[in-house]
């Protein structure tokens, strides 16, 4: 039975490249609450399994949990990748902005990783997707919490679970995706500008280094 | 084991009480002007409490420190981040600097998940917070102590980063004692 791996938020962007990339030696099962997670299973292939679900919720948890026990094999990776933006200045920042962006990035990723270590095989790993904005970003008071929550939670983890589970994240800068085609375009190229390489990130470079982290 | 998170904390709602006292301030030197600080620190950090109260800064001025008890319950974690919030929105706003204090261990993940994800989300975002005010000159900083950090080095501290005067730190983690000497640091 193949081994399995489970992506959050890979529906689109970074999550779907890190689902496509493991999908060809595992298989995978994918989780957003997109509708759209059933089309991007299919893109993917590999019998890869589309889970729609709500992570801040018990039930959507829950949902993913029963979705590795009906598929079967043993589960040897969990990626937290699912992650929201709402950015403002804190003067305008409102609660519920403050608060879904910690559900959803952090809070999300703690409980669905709280569900699924138990059921992990010895040996597998958890990669957690932080954000370079971790270090603090402009107008992202909210997710420079979650994705620096995110960072904590990791090595809290990986010395809990070690040696039977490791624990890493990535924190990825500019990344090409639906998020960076939207900006406009000065306001990308002066982000470009400032970055070594000359170009923002691709989502298969950093599905390549999950894909690293989560081997054996 | 990781402990599966839980449900809303009873216990949430009630540890953020501020302790409803303001210390008032004044200038040594100059014109004389007072102010009152925001000290948001919980029942665990008594002595720190009992120091903090005579640190004085400027007007809406705000410490808040991370629980040192706060477990592994995600209810829990959110409610002081939600704390830290409110908090620190009323302080920038009033155009006073802001100073958190956590736990050296706690952002090396040594006293567990929630405790973890509370200091290290709390750096990150005093981190983003120091962004916006830049421009402003409103300083934000954050405190790591150790578990033999005297509280009067910690209050020296915090005056010191509520005052720190033109050309001053901002978005900077100052480490008391030499314990994260030699480890990765967040």
């Amino acid at each position: 039975m193949s081994a399995l791996v489970v992506v959050t938020g890979g529906a689109a962007g970074i999550g779907r490249a890190i689902a496509a990339r493991l999908a060809a030696a595992q298989r995978v099962v994918l989780v957003d609450r997109s509708p759209a997670t059933a089309e991007a299973v299919a893109a993917v292939g590999g019998g890869a399994v589309a889970v729609e679900a709500d992570l801040t919720t018990e039930e959507g948890v829950g949902a993913v949990v029963a979705a590795v026990g009906s598929v079967g094999g043993p589960l040897v990776g969990l990626v937290n990748n699912a992650g929201i933006t709402r950015d403002a200045r804190l003067a305008k920042m409102t609660p519920a902005d403050f608060e879904a962006v910690l559900a959803v990035n952090l809070g999300a990723a703690y409980r669905l990783t709280s569900a699924l270590v138990p059921l992990m095989a010895d040996g597998g790993a958890v990669v957690s997707i932080s954000s370079r904005a971790y270090l603090g970003n402009f107008g992202q008071y909210n997710y420079a919490t979650s994705k620096g929550g995110l960072v904590g939670l990791t090595r809290a983890l990986a010395l809990r679970l070690a040696p039977r589970i490791r624990v890493n994240a990535v924190a990825p800068g500019l990344i090409e995706t639906a998020m960076t085609a939207a900006m406009p375009p000065e306001v990308l190229a002066g982000l470009v500008q400032r970055i070594p390489l000359g170009r923002p990130g691709r989502p298969e470079e950093v599905a390549d280094l999950v894909a690293f982290l989560l081997s054996a | 084991m990781l402990r599966p998170p839980g449900r809303p904390g009873a216990r949430a709602a009630a540890l953020w009480q501020s302790d409803g006292r303001r210390s008032e301030w004044s200038r040594e030197k100059g014109s004389g002007v007072s102010g009152t600080i925001e000290r948001r620190v919980p029942s665990g950090l008594g002595a720190l409490a009992s120091v903090l109260a005579g640190v004085g800064g400027p007007d809406g001025a705000l410490v808040f420190a991370a629980d040192p008890d706060i477990g592994d319950d995600w209810q829990d974690v959110l409610a002081q981040f939600r704390e830290a919030f409110e908090a620190t929105r009323q302080a920038l706003a009033a155009g006073a600097p802001v100073v958190y204090v956590v736990d050296q261990r706690d952002l090396l993940g040594q006293r567990g998940p929630g405790a973890a994800m509370a200091a290290t989300g709390l750096l990150s975002g005093a981190r983003a917070a120091a962004f916006e005010m830049r421009k402003a000159g409103i300083p934000v900083n954050v405190i790591a102590t150790e578990e033999a950090t005297p509280p009067a080095a910690v209050a020296a501290w915090v005056a010191r980063l509520l005052e720190p005067g033109p050309g001053g730190p901002t978005g900077e983690l100052v480490r008391l004692g030499g314990e994260h000497l030699g480890k990765a640091l967040p």
